[in-house]
């Protein structure tokens, strides 16, 4: 009978042995890990150096602090992308909120039908959109071909003209090159990060509602509530963990910026890039004009940072979610 | 008597309130409909676009109906530079199908052993994991290591392996396997069968549609993927689709942007604007075929990792 008990401090190597099985199936994963995320944390040293290809990571030329001072002090580009990312950061964390609570609430009062299932299907059709083809999509409205003539100030096509500037010259307004023309990108592209998430966050919102107690909802009806007055009562105030914790998961990845979406959107054009480059773009073009040290520099402030706000983050969830964290 | 009067009262408020709720759900109405058409017009013009003859889009602009139709984009392009789509289609078909079958073995495998009671350092592989996603090396790095060490410059696997495990569908993966009732598992041990023989025969037949879910997610990653082309490939025959699209695109953006000198932006012959619009129908072509029939996967799955275990 005593045999068949486990006793709980047998040692690693019974463990091992014991559940090797299990171990190895672990190791493939582990060992992708390792390669693709572990290892390459040994190559931050690349920060502290003078990076060469041909002495490699450990060979190069040892700088101390050299590589951070010379961004921390004084580079424009690199505060000016540090800057486009906490801003692009916090209206995306503001409008994709506000837009995904929104849809899902009106969505909760839309009846059962063909109208529910065709609009959600639209909703969530940008989440499977890559950004180069929304770029590709975005294209088709923003491109602009036209030119002033110099001496009657007439408007004159040259060519195919998108959506938005159709719009533009149906009111009356003139046309805009909004491809050479930065000051508008910065709204573009929140706009767009709001518009390719929001039906993906509004499931996530219609999941937490899908929770909700129906007694509730009943006893408030009966008491003579009104729907916006259930909304602003019930519904919402019962989303609020939810969008507190995903408020605090995006402070704490407020230094990230989506380097797929500036560049899949903007790409090669130099006009644009000041206006929306992040830390991640930023890191992306020094590499080539700056160096790898210099770079690498870059990214491990970024990750540290990074770390340190996501720490923090996670403990303020603890504080208001009875001791659950974020991870 | 007492219910008599409680709908009574019930009634004569219903009457009362009805007005506002008449106009909240015409609001409801009206915000789902306009997000719907948001995101639904972009679509639409787009495949319209690539069915309208150039000489009109240059005359009338993007509109939704065009005058005339034409299938003339399509042939051009596939008489044109159809080789290199369909080059581009094979890659990415290729990356997508050896990628998530990849994925779904290391996934698997790995959420199945530390779904597991019985494996003590369950939770210190799980933090391995965790760990990659709250602090990563950054991306000159993972490069730099990527390039000179594994080798994978102008090589296909970089299209594959940096992303066969991605630690969020294997934490939403053990979900679903924890769900599963032990009591199989434990009768299975009685007749004899170690954990491989659980695993195939018993844990994945019981999750299908978890394995639908999370493969359908890997797959669309590894179709979406171009990212890792801009940084490793070079060699137009490794070209993805989505990256073929990208390198059309980055030419048109450069020449819009005004910065290229008028000579050189002369020598650069852009495509036409239905091709543009032809090629991003083609890059996006089988998600939307197959769209209506892999959404549901995608909500359940975007469900459970929303409800936290």
């Amino acid at each position: 009978m005593q045999r068949t008990v486990t006793p709980l401090n047998r040692g690693f190597r019974w463990e091992m042995k014991h559940n090797r099985t299990l171990y190895l199936m672990c190791v493939p994963a582990l060992l992708l890990l390792l390669a693709f995320a572990y290892l390459p944390m040994s190559g931050m040293y690349m920060a502290f150096t003078k990076y060469n290809v041909v002495d490699g990571i450990y060979g190069s030329p040892f700088v101390g602090f050299q590589n951070f001072t010379y961004f921390l002090k004084g580079n424009l580009y690199f505060w000016n992308a540090v800057k486009n990312t906490l801003i692009i950061n916090f209206w995306g964390l503001i409008f994709g909120t506000i837009v995904p609570i929104t849809i899902a609430i009106a969505m909760n009062e839309v009846k059962n039908g063909p109208f529910k299932k065709i609009s959600q299907s639209a909703m969530f059709f940008p989440y499977f959109l890559s950004w180069v083809v929304i770029g590709a999509i975005l294209y088709g409205f923003l491109t602009a071909n036209f030119r002033v003539d110099r001496k009657t100030g007439e408007l004159i096509l040259t060519g195919a003209n998108g959506v938005a500037n159709r719009l533009l010259m149906a009111f009356g307004a003139n046309p805009i090159r909004w491809y050479a023309e930065p000051k508008y990108w910065k709204a573009i592209v929140i706009f767009l990060d709001v518009w390719k998430w929001a039906g993906y966050n509004s499931i996530i919102y219609m999941a937490a509602m899908a929770g909700f107690d129906g007694s509730l909802y009943e006893a408030a009806t009966i008491d003579g509530a009104s729907r916006f007055q259930q909304i602003r009562y019930l519904t919402i105030p019962m989303l609020k963990p939810q969008v507190v914790i995903l408020t605090l998961m995006s402070i704490g990845r407020i230094f990230y910026g989506d380097m797929g979406m500036i560049w899949g959107l903007v790409g090669q054009n130099g006009t644009l890039l000041d206006a929306v480059s992040v830390i991640d773009t930023y890191v992306y073009t020094s590499m080539k004009t700056m160096g790898f040290g210099f770079s690498t520099a870059i990214g491990l402030c970024q990750s540290v940072m990074g770390l340190i706000l996501i720490l923090l983050a996670n403990s303020a969830a603890k504080k208001i979610n009875d001791g659950e964290g974020l991870f | 008597m007492s219910i008599a009067i409680h709908s009574g009262k019930r009634h004569s408020k219903h009457i009362h309130r009805s007005g506002a709720d008449k106009w909240a759900k015409i609001l409801a109405y009206t915000i789902v409909g306009l997000f719907g058409l948001m995101c639904l017009y972009p679509l639409l013009l787009t495949v319209t676009v690539s069915l309208t003859p150039e000489d009109v889009i240059n005359k009338d602009g993007y509109r939704l109906i065009p005058s005339r139709w034409t299938l003339d984009t399509y042939t051009y392009i596939f008489a044109h530079s159809g080789a290199r789509i369909m080059k581009s289609y094979l890659v990415t078909i290729f990356v997508t199908v050896v990628g998530t079958i990849g994925s779904m073995l290391v996934t698997c495998m790995i959420s199945y052993a530390i779904s597991l009671r019985e494996l003590r350092y369950r939770n210190v592989i799980a933090f391995i994991c965790n760990f990659t996603s709250i602090f990563s090396a950054g991306l000159i790095p993972w490069y730099v290591v990527c390039v000179n060490w594994y080798g994978l410059r102008n090589n296909i696997l970089a299209l594959i392996l940096p992303s066969l495990f991605s630690v969020w569908y294997m934490f939403l993966m053990r979900t679903y396997f924890r769900a599963i009732s032990q009591s199989l598992y434990d009768a299975a041990k009685i007749d004899g069968a170690g954990h491989m023989t659980i695993f195939f025969r018993i844990a994945l037949p019981l999750s299908v549609t978890a394995l639908l879910t999370v493969g359908l997610m890997y797959a669309l990653c590894y179709w979406n993927d171009w990212w890792h082309a801009l940084m490793f490939i070079d060699d137009r025959d490794l070209f993805p689709l989505q990256y073929y699209l990208y390198s059309i695109m980055s030419n048109v953006n450069a020449v819009s942007s005004g910065r290229v000198p008028s000579g050189a932006a002369a020598n650069i012959r852009l495509p036409a604007e239905t091709v543009k619009m032809a090629v991003t129908i083609i890059t996006i072509g089988p998600i939307i075929f197959l769209y209506p029939f892999i959404q549901r996967y995608f909500v359940k799955g975007i469900m459970m990792g929303a409800v936290k275990e």
